[in-house]
């Protein structure tokens, strides 16, 4: 079915359906697709895709009655099982959580940062069927773990979620997507950081070979405000991970960290994007690549210098591991800077395991393959022992271990 | 024989390297080998450990009875071959302690040996380092990682002293060392001589060899010994160069 009947047969259930103005919106990026018009040489959101899969799809959604939000006081963190997109609202002194709402939609449609001709964000305004809103309130101190769960087969959730860390507030979010059924999820977050609070956001990524998973996320930062991103992809199934960013105030920084283990034909698509847009703010993006079999990957990394945007820090770096002469890697960084007093570097290595040290480790009596796995953990330490959260360290030196144990 | 060398030719990207190359070693002996640049020692140091990049034309070596080719990179290691290294590898996140306890139990489970537990593991490191004048906290850092030369050749001969080896091959440890760190190494190196290992020291100078004794010299060159003798020949190298043997 050609996206336009698609989506005129399921408006019904799209949300914001009944809205003038996002209807009109929704007009425009239908034409886009029905003209093609995109520029598919340079578009960043169709490297190594087959676009005609994900814009040929039968749509398919359930609400589901299983959310549910518990909350335990003691240590003020939060646990949250998001069935299919959907969150249960919630309200209490330190964090509210309702459904998204029509004006929310256009925090993502006027969005400016994120690319117009990005596909995947297209095709979630488009569908909306799901999303939520959580708001940390001034001055608390959160931990929130978010299950997400896709219920059944064949399932299209596109989700959007809005996230506001008030005033001095701090939060602590791990979010988890480990799903097994034959499904898609398009999911946009867009995170807003006011002045002086923080946001420390885990994405542990573990999706069968049968399960896409599309993230697209935008976070804004304010005076002294910070937002981390560290992304584990241990996914067998397509993930895209990218991140724009903005520091539009003074002294705010955002630190952006992904490492993906890749094997079969497994394929992983990465972008982080940082816009400094205010003194004295500081920008970090890492991101590290394991690649086995026939996987691939591409890396974007921009960071964007504006000319007021004097005394920034912003570096970057890639590196890739390919462990099969079949595993390819593209990565591209890139740096526009249009202030004079800034200290920005960026880098990017990629190439097979180091022969040299693996003759040295077997030379001391280890195995070939001993010497490998403990060469490509030695390759991601510095970004594991980085990990201050018990719980969460655990859970991804378990992944790892499997992953390695697939190595030969 | 421990270890003996049968008319050796190896090459590399089509290069001939050794030339019909014999040698020699009993239990117990220290051989030293001496020869111009490029002459093919560090080649024979990297066959003998098993790297896989050269090309074996013709030869055979024996090392304990065992047909060395027919065993790899690891299983001569654990055997007990030892190869020190010219420029040892820097493996940053790999640190040293686990790396080094990993390396002896994998010898010894091929020689049915119990493994030796953490606590005594740490033990035996901390009482070998401080042998070799290495500081504990070294002991803490990533395998050679932002090691300055002469660390890391000390750091190959505290390897060498945990791992005890049948057979150690020396690749131009002298090469980076100031005297104060050869008399260090050396020693170490003369605390594990014993009756059932040997040695086969490869350099340049006989600086090293003042302070190890070797049982034997070797001239090598163009990939072939072309003169064995006493620690007599060590000396008339350094005093007429290699010219003479070209």
């Amino acid at each position: 079915m050609n996206i336009q009947d698609n989506y005129l047969k399921n408006r019904k259930n799209i949300f914001f359906s009944q809205n003038k103005d996002i209807q009109n919106h929704r007009e425009k990026l239908i034409n886009n697709f029905v003209n093609d018009r995109f520029d598919r040489k340079n578009n960043e959101s169709l490297k190594n895709i087959n676009l005609k899969n994900f814009i040929d799809f039968k749509y398919k959604y359930l609400i589901s009655e299983e959310t549910s939000v518990i909350n335990n006081n003691q240590e003020n963190s939060y646990s949250i099982v998001s069935v299919n997109g959907q969150c249960s609202n919630f309200k209490d002194d330190k964090i509210e959580i309702t459904k998204i709402l029509d004006e929310d939609y256009n925090d993502f449609s006027e969005n400016n940062t994120i690319e117009k001709n990005d596909h995947f964000v297209n095709l979630n305004s488009l569908f909306l069927n799901s999303g939520f809103k959580i708001i940390i309130k001034n001055n608390n101190n959160i931990k929130i773990k978010i299950s997400n769960i896709v219920t059944d087969d064949d399932l299209t959730i596109f989700q959007k979620n809005n996230i506001i860390c008030q005033e001095g507030s701090s939060l602590n979010l791990i979010e988890e997507y480990e799903n097994k059924n034959n499904s898609t999820s398009n999911i946009l977050n867009v995170i807003k950081l006011e002045k002086n609070s923080q946001l420390n956001h885990f994405l542990i990524q573990d999706n069968s070979s049968n399960h896409n998973l599309i993230i697209t996320s935008h976070s804004s930062c304010k005076k002294d405000s910070t937002y981390t991103q560290k992304v584990y992809n241990f996914s067998e199934g397509y993930v895209r991970n990218f991140h724009y960013s903005e520091l539009i105030e003074t002294n705010s920084e955002a630190d952006l960290q992904g490492i993906f283990f890749l094997k079969d034909n497994n394929t992983s698509n990465n972008k982080t994007f940082v816009k400094h847009l205010a003194e004295d703010c500081k920008s970090n993006q890492v991101y590290k690549g394991i690649l086995n079999d026939r996987s691939k990957a591409t890396y974007f990394s921009n960071t964007h210098v504006d000319q007021v945007a004097q005394k920034t820090e912003g570096y970057q770096l890639s590196k890739g591991i390919l462990l099969s002469d079949n595993a390819s890697y593209f990565s591209k960084p890139e740096l526009k800077i249009y202030a004079d007093d800034v200290k920005c570097s960026h880098g990017s290595t990629i190439g097979p395991i180091d022969e040299n040290a693996i003759f040295y480790l077997r030379s001391r009596g280890m195995s070939k393959i001993a010497a490998t796995k403990i060469l490509i953990s030695s390759f991601i330490n510095e970004e594991l022992s980085s990990i201050d959260n018990q719980q969460m360290s655990e859970i991804i030196q378990k992944k790892l271990i499997r992953y390695l144990s697939k190595v030969k | 024989m421990f270890l003996e060398i049968k008319d050796l030719s190896v090459k590399i990207e089509n290069k001939n390297i050794l030339n019909g190359l014999n040698l020699n070693i009993n239990k117990g002996e220290v051989h030293a080998i001496m020869g111009p640049n490029g002459c093919g020692k560090s080649t024979l140091a990297n066959v003998l450990a098993g790297k896989e990049d050269y090309e074996i034309l013709d030869g055979k070596i024996n090392f304990k009875d065992n047909d060395l080719f027919d065993l790899n990179i690891e299983e001569r290691a654990q055997e007990g071959m030892f190869l020190a290294f010219q420029y040892p590898v820097e493996i940053p996140g790999v640190n040293i302690t686990p790396f080094l306890h990993s390396a002896i139990n994998s010898k010894r489970k091929r020689m049915n040996e119990e493994e030796i537990d953490n606590l005594s593991f740490a033990k035996l490191l901390k009482s070998k380092a401080s042998d070799l004048g290495i500081n504990i906290d070294m002991l803490k850092r990533s395998v050679n990682t932002g090691f300055s030369g002469g660390e890391k050749k000390r750091y190959e001969i505290l390897q060498m002293s945990i791992l005890n080896p049948d057979l150690a091959i020396l690749d131009e440890t002298d090469s980076g060392l100031d005297i104060d760190a050869l008399k260090i190494v050396t020693e170490g190196v003369n605390k594990l001589k014993t009756k059932n290992n040997s040695f086969l020291i490869i350099t340049h100078y006989q600086k090293l060899l003042d302070y190890i004794k070797p049982d034997h010299v070797h001239v090598m060159v163009n990939g072939s010994i072309v003169k064995s003798g006493g620690p007599e020949i060590a000396a008339e190298i350094e005093k007429d160069g290699f010219q003479k043997f070209q």
